[in-house]
């Protein structure tokens, strides 16, 4: 499987979850207390409730709906809270994906080689932001390319969330300004503009 | 998916306050249904123009596009002098009916959904209670169901340890007795009335029969509004959408008896309408 | 302490909640009168269209002086002056670079009510709207939005304007926040997110229907 760019580093700070798409697959992204990034199965084991709204508790992962923990380590139920005596038994576990994050960009795959890393990203650059085109890849990074943005270099990575909807990441050469930096922001309106209408 | 079972039921399409509102189209088991005429004389159409059969109870009209319908179940609290009987409107949710019946079931989410409302950490703990499936007219009962509650209605003053009994006489029906503050010796009646308007999306009716005389009915439904609602944003983030009936695709605990029993009871009946009764 | 106001007030409504969530914040303490916009539409009963004929909600009515207040950005103002005068950090009003910023603001979250407000309204009580174009204007709304606070961000802030929250961002923040309930996930907009968690962080902060507490925090 593939490593997709699933959003950037500073989205996610210690204690924070979000939803990812990655090759159809719903998954939860989430950074513990301690600043430990992990992916899993969008889906609390107990009554399918999405763990993205859920929230964080230290080093677990805790369903919005019972608040049953989940912890980092191995995604292992730690805590049914109606029943807080019991030890839930082991058997009770999320389902984890590979994450791994490089030059500010988080990326998750569903399997594969651990030691494969995710792709590198050309020196220099910052992350700007990410967001999304109901349209597929080749068709913005045709429109991207017919709209070059003059005044800094951006290089632009691409996950496909469905199949007519793509998560576009975007990084800014790091010498980029600020106004530099707003006017991609805005270039990027305009690309989504065009590639949607 | 098994439509057969769930066309012979009853099920609620309009109040007096949307027929009020004048005709509307709504839908019922995935077709689409024409609702007009007035309370006291409900016109209820299919999309071919056939008149369903309607009868009113529990302040709700009830329709059902069965040839052979149950009879609809009673709720005998509804008929006691001194009860305020509260229609709450209806509320839809992009979620299976039954999902809407089983959560309704359900206290140990309220320290986390009905946050110091119905409930609030620490007190999390389910204490045991009494499940059955009743033979003499085949319903769900859970009894001897506490807990631990801040504010646990209208007219409750602080924490209580609330007692409940809940009561599924229908698949797309929840019944809910509960302490009532003002009169311990009495119990609240709540429940809620599941239109099926496809097996993935549902308009949800909730009806009260209290004993409160004191608070304004604005307050009481917007009580109950307040309730619902936290649960909607759940119900419309579970998946699968529809009921697995499977117990290996959602792990249950012991505080899930009543879920547990919701479940069996609906396979055993084929009650399939918004479950997903195949395995992965 | 005296009610400073009397709010009529309905629990599911994102407007009457801007009220609630800034009477919370400011620990003002206000007298509610719950008014059964549905399923009995008394918005639009006799009793408070003599109130207030333009038959919507909320409607402040102020202690002292009987000021009645029918738009919901008035009453953010009225409020912030009335806890800290001329000089609260919520109401920059004559703030040459803030004072704009927060109307621009204000008048924002007045298009979230008419786009999401309607979408929600219609995805959750089958109100007789055109819900998928409210939905679209919703989507515009939520995407000039995340533009916004995208370049707040590349200029190192967190909030709609300046460096104290405003009732710019209490005006903003209701519908946002709902706007799951009418189909529109926050899933691609990650400012949005940041600044949603920002608010929900706030001492004071209260909850509604469809808006969680932050159980982190407890």
């Amino acid at each position: 499987m593939t490593w997709r760019p699933v959003g950037l580093t500073r989205d996610v700070p210690a204690g924070r979850v979000m939803r990812a798409w990655v090759d159809g697959q719903d998954a939860v992204v989430w950074r513990s207390t301690r600043g430990v990034l992990s992916a899993w199965d969008n889906r609390c084991p107990h009554r399918g409730m999405a763990l993205s709204h859920g929230f964080v508790r230290g080093e677990d992962l805790a369903c919005l709906y019972h608040g049953w923990h989940y912890g980092a380590e191995g995604g292992v139920c730690s805590l049914i809270p109606s029943h807080p005596d019991l030890t839930p038994p082991d058997t009770i576990k999320t389902r984890a994906f590979q994450s791994a994050e490089s030059d500010g960009v988080i990326w998750v795959r569903l399997e594969g080689s651990p030691d494969l890393a995710p792709p590198a990203i050309a020196p220099g650059l910052d992350p700007l932001r990410s967001f999304e085109i109901r349209a597929r890849e080749g068709d913005i990074a045709h429109g991207a390319a017919a709209k070059p943005f003059e005044p800094a270099i951006l290089s632009l990575l691409f996950n496909p969330i469905a199949h007519d909807r793509t998560l576009v990441t975007v990084l800014i050469d790091a010498q980029a300004t600020s106004d530099q930096r707003k006017l991609a922001s805005r270039w990027c309106e305009d690309v989504r503009r065009e590639v949607e209408a | 998916m098994s439509l057969a079972y769930a066309r012979n039921d009853w099920y609620v399409i309009a109040d007096r306050n949307s027929l009020e509102q004048g005709p509307r189209r709504t839908r019922l088991l995935g077709d689409e249904i024409h609702v007009s005429g007035s309370y006291a004389h409900p016109v209820i159409k299919d999309a071919s123009g056939r008149m369903l059969p309607t009868q009113i109870k529990f302040d709700h009209v009830w329709t059902t596009v069965g040839d052979r319908p149950r009879p609809l179940f009673d709720i005998p609290e509804g008929n006691e002098p001194g009860r305020r009987l509260v229609p709450c409107g209806m509320v839809r949710v992009k979620c299976s009916p039954l999902r809407a019946v089983e959560n309704f079931l359900d206290i140990a989410h309220f320290p986390f959904v009905h946050t110091d409302v119905l409930g609030a950490e620490p007190y999390t703990e389910v204490e045991p209670y009494k499940v059955e499936i009743r033979e003499q007219n085949d319903e769900v009962w859970a009894t001897k169901v506490k807990f631990f509650q801040p504010l646990a209605a209208k007219s409750a003053a602080g924490g209580i340890t609330t007692d409940y009994e809940y009561r599924v006489p229908a698949p797309t029906t929840a019944v809910l007795y509960k302490t009532c503050p003002p009169k311990p010796e009495a119990q609240d009646v709540i429940t809620i009335f599941v239109q099926p308007r496809s097996e993935t999306e549902c308009d949800v009716w909730p009806w009260m029969a209290l004993y409160d005389d004191d608070t304004p009915y604005a307050d009481l439904v917007q009580f109950q509004q307040m309730i619902f609602l936290q649960d909607r944003s759940i119900l419309e983030n579970q998946r699968p959408i529809k009921l697995p009936l499977d117990p290996r695709m959602e792990i249950p605990t012991r505080s899930d008896l009543t879920s547990v029993a919701y479940r069996r009871w609906l396979k055993k009946r084929g009650a399939f309408y918004g479950a997903l009764a195949e395995t992965l | 302490m005296s009610a400073a106001f009397t709010l009529y007030d309905y629990v599911l409504s994102g407007n009457c909640y801007k009220i609630r969530l800034f009477a919370s914040l400011l620990a003002m303490p206000y007298q509610s009168v719950a008014i059964d916009f549905y399923p009995g539409y008394e918005h639009r009963s006799e009793r408070m269209l003599s109130l207030n004929p333009a038959g919507t909600l909320p409607v402040m009515v102020t202690s002292a002086g009987g000021q009645v207040l029918t738009e919901t950005n008035a009453m953010l103002a009225w409020m912030a002056l009335h806890d800290g005068g001329a000089q609260t950090p919520w109401f920059p009003a004559v703030d040459p670079a803030l004072g704009p910023q927060v109307q621009q603001g204000l008048a924002f979250g007045a298009g979230l009510t008419d786009s999401i407000g309607l979408a929600r309204l219609h995805a959750m009580l089958d109100w007789p709207v055109d819900g998928e174009a409210a939905k679209r204007a919703g989507l515009k709304h939520l995407r000039a939005l995340e533009l916004h606070l995208t370049d707040r961000q590349i200029d190192g802030g967190l909030w709609w304007a300046g460096a104290h929250p405003t009732i710019a961002d209490l005006a903003c923040f209701p519908y946002v926040a709902l706007s799951p309930d009418a189909g529109l996930e926050h899933d691609g907009f990650p400012a949005i997110r940041r600044w949603l968690y920002a608010v929900r962080s706030l001492p004071g902060f209260a909850t509604m229907p469809g808006i969680h507490p932050l159980h982190e925090l407890r």
